[in-house]
């Protein structure tokens, strides 16, 4: 008998597997790198907006409601941001680290739009959304897709969604402000006081009769 | 990566295992070109033709047995019918009369290996060969056959490569695919002496092998697999002529074809189960310590992963229902998929799978090289596409057939 052959076979099968792991990562590498990027002209883009608020007290009102600040840009960070925690999981510490640096941008980008609208006298809805990855949080997972739908139905909501329990300073002190109890999903609509548990779209849309005053992408349902 | 999905990722390192030993097996000894050489000696060979309400082709497999190039007083057709109700009776008699080289016995239906059985005891020749009635030989494929035997004077039986005759269909096309890559396994596990079938169309045998291991069982409904296992049980050395071509319809349709392989895959289990003290047996050779045991792994591993699969695609066809249902978020048109790299699956079984495909698809295309198979990228396609959802389904079915000690259905 060739025991040879059989432990050949066997290196060459490990080798391949081998393979398949490096390619899978070196590209789970470049995601991180490429979300990594994203973050870092968003954030960026928003020193500058600060930037030129604070020195010269005042911004182009016109390009600001011609073209929301940011607002592509974040959303497509998010959506990056949910592939890449989907495929690494949520406990991976790059995924992490990337969700710190996202709850932060969506932050300053929150605090900077609310200066711009009683600048320019917007009336913007801001939705700051937020759920858990602890445990199986199926409401949550349903609160996302009915926001999801909102957004794309109304480009100019403005939708902020943070991990509960992520530890970072400045969210936590955004839970204080907001007095946001550990009882998800959680929202909190144009500053109003805390709305918790699951709520369809009808429900929804109950909750922010300022939607009848934006703009929408798609017909109405 | 959750465990479903290991689990996976296990069977894919088993079959890819599989696959890279059988290459490493192949090139260790490539098989000879086919050349016009002559066999040194022409021994009396006789072949049995089983039928059964085989009227549509029976006249056409004779045709082409008395076509072989071969002395005719050393070839003879012995037509079994066991107990046909259509013409095949007048079709083999018929024949019987016009051809001195066939002979004709009608006997009353008693299953196909007592039919070959009869055959058998009736040929007094040096080799003893079966052809199912649905199946055409080459011109040269017997001259081949015995070149074979003269090759290695200690086989006892040597078996052709197999081809799909004139391959029109979807499902004939897929078949094509797949035997074309059995010609590859065939030659392969003849460089490891570890043949496991002894297929009805064209298996040549020696006479007195049948006078030593016995004659053909019932073996739940495949014969010819059991007497493979027979044959290594008694240290008896199968082998393989790639270059004799034998031409066999298929079956047509989803139904046939899935009564046919839950035939032939429950005859698997059940014959293992039989055979059993051959498994992981090195007194065996490969055959006992990789093709069984293989062979059981990943009867068992295709139907995990297909289960995962289709567990998964259920899970999420449900939980997208339930969503919609309690979200009350409208049902849009699935989206195309984005263009961006960055949302490309690019898993590590995505690569595995990707790797398992390239390496059947390189093994299939020694088994057109070497057996001359005219299979085009139609049959490839068909294979990759539809074997994955078709195979289970015959698995599934074989198993529960084991499990319920439920006969498998020959027609």
């Amino acid at each position: 008998m060739n025991w040879q052959k059989y432990f050949l076979a066997f290196i060459i099968t490990v080798a391949i597997f081998a393979t398949a792991f490096y390619i899978a990562a070196r590209i789970d590498d470049r995601r991180i790198a490429d979300v990594r990027a994203i973050q870092q002209n968003l954030a960026l883009d928003i020193l500058s907006t600060e930037t030129q608020f604070d020195l010269l007290g005042e911004i182009d009102c016109d390009l600001i409601s011609e073209n929301p600040v940011l607002s592509n840009e974040l959303n497509s960070l998010a959506s990056r941001l949910a592939y890449t925690e989907e495929n690494l999981g949520s406990d991976n510490l790059e995924v992490v680290a990337l969700k710190k640096q996202y709850s932060l941008l969506e932050i300053k980008d929150y605090l900077l739009m609310q200066r711009v609208s009683q600048k320019c006298g917007l009336k913007p809805v801001f939705i700051l959304y937020f759920y858990t990855n602890v445990g199986d949080c199926m409401d949550c997972r349903r609160a996302g897709e009915v926001l999801t739908y909102l957004r794309q139905t109304y480009p100019a909501l403005r939708v902020y969604s943070f991990d509960y329990h992520l530890e970072l300073g400045a969210l936590q002190t955004l839970v204080g402000l907001r007095r946001v109890k550990p009882d998800l999903p959680a929202f909190v609509i144009n500053n109003r006081a805390p709305v918790y548990g699951f709520k369809t779209l009808e429900e929804m849309q109950k909750l922010i009769p300022e939607l009848k005053t934006l703009a929408t992408s798609t017909p109405k349902t | 990566m959750d465990i479903g999905a290991l689990g996976v990722g296990g069977v894919l390192f088993i079959a890819l295992y599989f696959e890279v030993f059988l290459l490493i097996s192949f090139f260790e000894q490539k098989p000879k070109k086919k050349t016009n050489r002559a066999p040194r000696r022409y021994p009396s060979v006789s072949i049995v033709v089983p039928c059964f309400n085989e009227e549509p082709t029976l006249a056409k497999t004779i045709y082409s047995l008395l076509s072989l190039r071969y002395p005719k007083e050393k070839l003879e057709v012995i037509v079994v019918d066991d107990g046909s109700t259509d013409n095949t009776r007048a079709i083999g008699e018929r024949f019987a009369q016009t051809h001195q080289q066939v002979r004709f016995f009608h006997k009353e239906n008693g299953g196909k290996y007592t039919a070959l059985n009869l055959g058998i005891k009736e040929s007094g020749s040096e080799l003893v060969g079966c052809l199912d009635a649905d199946s055409f030989v080459a011109p040269d494929a017997l001259c081949e056959v015995i070149k074979r035997f003269e090759e290695h004077p200690e086989t006892h039986a040597v078996v052709p490569a197999m081809h799909v005759y004139k391959p029109r269909r979807i499902l004939e096309l897929m078949q094509a695919a797949e035997y074309t890559f059995g010609i590859f396994i065939k030659r392969t596990f003849d460089n490891l002496t570890a043949i496991s079938v002894l297929p009805g169309p064209f298996s040549i045998y020696r006479r007195e092998m049948f006078d030593r291991i016995g004659f053909f069982r019932h073996a739940h409904n495949t014969e010819d697999m059991e007497i493979a296992f027979r044959m290594h049980a008694h240290g008896l050395k199968i082998r393989n002529s790639h270059t004799a071509s034998v031409y066999t319809t298929v079956p047509t349709t989803l139904r046939a074809l899935l009564r046919q392989r839950t035939r032939w895959s429950q005859g698997f289990l059940q014959n293992s189960r039989d055979y059993s003290y051959m498994y992981a047996n090195p007194r065996y050779g490969h055959f006992g310590l990789l093709v069984l045991p293989f062979g059981l792994t990943m009867f068992f591993g295709a139907l995990y992963a297909a289960g995962y699969i289709l567990y998964t695609t259920l899970f999420f066809l449900v939980q997208r229902v339930l969503d919609l249902a309690t979200t009350g978020v409208p049902l849009a048109l699935p989206q195309l998929p984005r263009l961006d790299w960055f949302f490309l699956e690019t898993g590590v079984l995505t690569f595995l799978v990707c790797a398992m495909f390239a390496v059947t698809l390189f093994t299939m295309l020694i088994g057109k090289n070497i057996g001359k198979t005219n299979i085009g990228w139609g049959s490839l396609v068909a294979y990759f596409v539809l074997y994955g959802f078709v195979a289970p389904l015959w698995l599934a079915r074989a198993a529960w057939g084991v499990l319920l000690a439920r006969e498998s259905a020959w027609r």
